[in-house]
């Protein structure tokens, strides 16, 4: 008893002991719902019978019910549109941004923390807001464009069946700029300065050094970054429940609101899992890149 | 100031202490803490019969989707306010509380006197599961400034839907930002209850959605939004935001229900009338939607006699839901007392009109995938995305396929 007591206190034991903790909390939150939904994917679940343990088996009558579905091409079709174009220019422009801030200007931390102010606001909030500047009659973007002259009729962001989805990947964009900033900002602290010193020595100019230093230093960061805001992405729920509701004419539906959909307005818990499923697998692959960029990063 | 604040205190307590015996509370989940059930229930719990009812608010959006999780997890109200076209996917599953003996007992609640649309929305196999709230429907709203401003005349509005298309185009001004017509052909509840009577009076109906006619329905709602006399928003934007458009003068014409008639007494800064939804052709079929809530128990409460209770209060109180809330009763018998608004007393006659042409939706315990199916077929014809009758038609197999 005492041995066990002391292994646990400072011998192996204590390691044993921490892996415990950590691998049953992952089961419980987050492997037995995993299971759970996978499982749902091949039954029928109703409202009423989803409070019960067992649900009537479906087979693969759930998932061929999606692939049969005369939305499902145009849903992965917008959800890789929506989701490559957040990444792609979410990650540009955080980039930029935090190569500018690393200029360390006065007042550069300052301003830096204010474009959190963005990432912080809950999504709900975030599309009101831009609910509001997209409008079609009154909104604030249509207004801007048509001073600049840049188009003469009002675009009717949210209601037309070619803008919706990028209507609300504008939104992404601006909503996930700034969390990719400040990533990559860390990142850029932590390139030690005498390498810039040394190459400006030899004779390397801003290009150069942006090609050869920061870009090859950063790429454990870059992975990170990215499959972060792959996963983000795929999770974004709130823009899309705030500014098209995945409309007109199914024009902004994207894989994860559709689930929400077939789960909440339609009902049907099996066809809803089947597409979550479905999204897991894809979430899996990004994070074996991420878990790899990690990996890199705590080797260097 | 010290003796103010003790004498508080004792009342406090005395206030709980006499209370803790036989207090019963009960919880009311509805859409809105203005409406008249919320108000009626502030009302009971404050008569002295130890029972008092907690309101938790819940938007109309999220209100079936919030309670059917309830419901699944048994962590549902005991009371609750419920879209009528939502009510038989809860009864038809014995979610709600079947009350047909007490209501046989009651001296307050008379079922047959209720109308018949409200009462089959209520009724599930014979039984009655709740009692309706109020009745309303829609009509056309119209603002006669704008009429004679265009030389039309403000007593003789749009009678046919070709007086309405012809309206809507001499009504409608870019140049000052007005819209000929604001109407919602959102893909929600409200995008099909604004388009199931156009459907219906040209011969259709929820379960016969590809009938001939339908189709010119749907032309009319296209042509609206193709030549520019709708905001484009009618696609994404609910009856409540359409008519504000209208209050705020960039619409000249809205088709929305009674519910709107407070506010636009208020904020509408012009003269405006109420007339008849247009009909196909002079002469022709009239119909419009049933809309308003139902009240029901729900069958896991563990005080179904003090719910009832209630049921009976609001029932006792059901003259008031017309001059104190504009909508209409769904009781025979109930005379409309006068609001002192002489526009709101005009209107009470059309809607009372329109009302009696109303028609149920369902009541089937699947009609959010029934509307869900209509929504599609008129947003992928209004979008150009498909033929009007090709995506009836698939709406049509569709909803078969829900309903057999």
């Amino acid at each position: 008893m005492t041995r066990i007591l002391r292994s646990l206190r400072d011998g192996i034991g204590f390691d044993v002991l921490l892996v415990i903790i950590a691998l049953s909390y992952l089961l419980v939150f987050a492997g037995l719902p995993l299971i759970y939904n996978v499982i749902i994917s091949f039954q029928t679940v109703d409202v009423f019978s989803l409070g019960t343990l067992w649900h009537p088996n479906a087979g693969f009558d759930n998932y061929r019910a999606i692939f049969d579905d005369p939305l499902a091409g145009r849903v992965l079709w917008q959800t890789i549109v929506f989701t490559l174009g957040s990444v792609a220019l979410q990650f540009t422009f955080g980039f930029a941004l935090a190569l500018f801030f690393h200029q360390n200007f006065t007042g550069a931390t300052w301003i830096r923390g204010l474009f959190l102010a963005a990432w912080v606001m809950p999504g709900l909030v975030v599309g009101v807001l831009w609910n509001w500047l997209l409008s079609g009659d009154f909104g604030v973007i249509n207004h801007l464009l048509e001073s600049l002259g840049l188009i003469e009729d009002p675009v009717f962001w949210r209601s037309n069946v070619e803008t919706s989805l990028y209507a609300v990947l504008i939104a992404n964009i601006w909503y996930g700029t700034p969390f990719n900033m400040i990533l990559l900002a860390v990142g850029l602290a932590a390139i030690p300065g005498d390498l810039y010193e040394a190459a400006e020595l030899d004779g390397a100019n801003a290009f150069q050094r942006f090609w050869t230093i920061t870009l090859p230093m950063m790429r454990a960061t870059i992975g990170a970054v990215l499959a972060l805001g792959i996963i983000f992405t795929l999770q974004q729920f709130d823009l899309f429940a705030a500014i098209t509701q995945g409309g007109p004419a199914g024009s902004s539906t994207v894989a994860q609101y559709w689930s929400w959909q077939l789960s909440f307005r339609e009902f049907d818990f099996g066809r809803g899992a089947v597409i979550s499923v479905l999204m897991i697998i894809v979430v899996l692959f990004v994070s074996l890149i991420y878990v790899r960029s990690t990996k890199a990063e705590t080797q260097l | 100031m010290k003796r103010l604040v003790y004498a508080s205190v004792l009342a406090l307590m005395t206030g709980a202490g006499g209370a803790v015996a036989q207090d019963v509370t009960l919880t009311l989940w509805t859409e809105s803490a203005t409406a008249p059930e919320s108000v009626f229930a502030q009302e009971f719990s404050a008569i002295d019969n130890g029972i008092t009812i907690e309101i938790r608010e819940i938007r109309f959006d999220d209100l079936v989707t919030d309670t059917l999780r309830a419901v699944a997890t048994g962590t549902n109200p005991d009371l609750i306010a419920i879209d009528n076209p939502d009510h038989a996917a809860f009864a038809s599953r014995g979610a709600f509380l079947d009350i047909t003996d007490q209501v046989a007992a009651s001296d307050v609640i008379d079922i047959d006197a209720v109308f018949e649309g409200p009462r089959a929305s209520l009724t599930w196999d014979g039984r009655i599961y709740g009692i309706p709230r109020a009745s309303n429907t829609i009509a056309l709203y119209y603002n006669r400034d704008l009429f004679a401003a265009a030389g039309l005349d403000p007593d003789s509005p749009p009678r046919t839907w070709d007086d309405l298309l012809e309206a809507a185009r001499a009504l409608t001004d870019p140049e000052n930002d007005v819209y000929g017509i604001a109407f919602s052909a959102r893909a929600s509840e409200e995008g099909t209850f604004q388009f199931l009577p156009w459907a219906q009076m040209a011969g259709g109906s929820f379960d016969n959605i590809n009938a001939e006619g339908v189709a010119d329905a749907l032309a009319l709602w296209k042509a609206f939004l193709d030549e520019g006399l709708a905001s484009p928003d009618t696609l994404t934007r609910g009856q409540w935001d359409s008519t504000g458009t209208f209050n705020g003068g960039n619409a000249a014409m809205v088709i929305s229900g009674p519910w709107e008639l407070g506010r636009m007494a208020s904020d509408a800064a012009f003269d405006w009338g109420v007339t008849l939804l247009p009909v196909r052709e002079e002469g022709g079929v009239r119909a419009s939607a049933l809309g308003d809530f139902n009240l029901a128990i729900f069958a896991n409460t563990d005080h179904p006699e003090e719910a009832f209770a209630f049921l009976e209060y609001y029932m006792s109180q059901v003259d008031r839901v017309w001059p104190e809330f504009t909508r209409l009763p769904s009781v025979a018998g109930v005379a409309l007392a006068p609001t002192g608004d002489a526009r709101i007393d005009a209107a009470a006659q059309v809607f009372t009109e329109q009302l009696s042409y109303a028609r149920n939706r369902g009541p089937h315990p699947d009609w959010p995938r029934i509307s869900q199916e209509i929504q599609t077929a008129f947003q992928s014809v209004l979008t150009g995305q498909a033929e009007a009758q090709e995506a009836l038609d698939e709406a049509a197999a569709r909803i078969d396929g829900i309903m057999n």
